[in-house]
């Protein structure tokens, strides 16, 4: 299912992280890694073309340009270069989802993996939000293959896949999710867990302080699970299907915390019609940026794969 | 009765060194080369405690740790994770301490006393 993977990276060490799980899933599954670095013009935003900073005339970008900074890149993976082979390292200029992108399509890419972010100041300022960065959200938006985020160094703490956790709010996109989160469950003989948490903030709970109302909806969420999803499983009985009620992207967290996930799979917000004009939803954005294992979010229909 | 502590690290030299700081302080020990090795050893072994690398060939030390908690018997073995990666005290969060490589051992055996005694 993953035979090519892309890793997108800034080179720095905020992606440290998500270079443990690329070089990992690789070796792991013996798939092609490619190392992707996409570098834009000095200051000044990201541009298709290289501008001299303090003249604006515009530079060729020799070849010699490229390799230099394909060799330092080289040299930060050079470990695990040298651990795993089939590797191709790419850096290019431009907009880095756009290239990103680029690269995913003409690859033919099963699978993107990136960081949540390339910030790497340690402590964030009391007044930053704790979001993720607009490269991830440009490459999220629009991949066609699934995207892997490595939020925190603790999600990269890996090894392999034997526990899925798919976390649906029932959207059509999360019916997808489950779909591609069955077949990586028959793919790796895994356990999959399916959850969904009812949201206690918001109506008809809010104004409830019944808290029987909250378990019939659990019952019912149970049902539902049963039918939309264990019906679709055949006979495979390594499953567990829980529900929680309080603040979902909290519950999720801690779920898959306390269930040893090694990997999280979850669908974008899905109310617009367009899949393009989609950004993280809130409760996505902050399991990718909490969780203490990977998350796979995607947007599109996954290509359907001869192998899947 | 003499405390069993078993190491579980792919790096011989760190284990070495592990065995040798726990000998000299009165403790026996066991080792595990590596997490997909470890349960087989801590059923046969029983120690009183474990100290796990995270980073190891076939199985990381996180997924030894989940196996390990399914045994009845053995998931309140206390565990002390030794590794090198950065971030690796949010690796298993039940751990009764991590440390990052290289350790003080002096930090490491009062961590080891105060949580099985001498």
């Amino acid at each position: 299912m993953f035979k090519k993977i892309l890793f997108a990276t800034a080179g720095t060490p905020s992606c440290d992280a998500a270079a443990r799980v690329s070089f990992d899933m690789a070796k792991r599954y013996n798939a092609k890694l490619f190392t992707i670095h996409v570098f834009g013009v000095p200051s000044r935003s990201f541009s298709q073309v290289l501008k001299d900073i303090r003249t604006g005339n515009e530079i060729d970008l020799h070849d010699d340009q490229l390799g230099k900074i394909k060799s330092e890149l080289e040299e930060t993976y050079e470990q695990q270069i040298k651990d795993y082979t089939p590797c191709e390292t790419i850096v290019t200029n431009g907009i880095p989802h756009t290239e990103i992108l680029r690269v995913a399509r003409k690859k033919n890419i099963d699978l993107i993996v990136m960081g949540a972010r390339t910030s790497t100041a340690k402590k964030m300022s009391p007044l930053s939000r704790n979001i993720i960065g607009s490269t991830l959200q440009g490459v999220a938006r629009s991949a066609k293959c699934p995207v892997l985020i490595i939020g925190r160094a603790a999600a990269s703490f890996w090894g392999g896949i034997s526990n899925i956790v798919l976390g649906t709010d029932f959207s059509k996109a999360s019916d997808r999710a489950f779909g591609f989160a069955f077949d990586l469950t028959l793919m790796f003989h895994a356990s999959l867990h399916i959850f969904h948490a009812i949201d206690i903030r918001s109506d008809p709970y809010k104004n409830t302080k019944n808290q029987e109302v909250i378990e019939d909806r659990i019952r019912e969420v149970r049902k539902m699970i049963r039918k939309k999803y264990i019906s679709r499983m055949g006979s495979y009985a390594d499953y567990e299907i829980d529900v929680w009620e309080g603040i979902p992207h909290v519950e999720v967290v801690k779920y898959s915390r306390e269930n040893f996930a090694d990997l999280i799979v979850v669908a974008h917000h899905t109310k617009k019609m367009i899949p393009e004009e989609e950004v993280f939803g809130s409760t996505v954005e902050q399991i990718v940026l909490r969780s203490n294992a990977p998350v796979i979010s995607f947007n599109h229909p996954v290509r359907k794969k001869r192998d899947i | 009765m003499t405390k069993k502590i078993m190491i579980i690290d792919d790096d011989p030299v760190i284990v070495k060194y592990l065995e040798t700081i726990f000998h000299n302080s009165g403790y026996i020990t066991c080792v595990a080369r590596d997490g997909s090795e470890g349960i087989d050893i801590v059923k046969r072994e029983k120690p009183d405690l474990i100290t796990l690398d995270l980073e190891m060939p076939e199985e990381w030390g996180p997924r030894f740790y989940r196996k390990l908690s399914k045994e009845k018997e053995f998931k309140n073995i206390p565990v002390i994770v030794i590794s090198g990666l950065s971030g690796n005290r949010y690796a298993i969060h039940k751990a009764v301490a991590s440390l990052t490589k290289p350790f003080d051992k002096d930090v490491l055996l009062k961590i080891v006393t105060d949580t099985i005694g001498k």
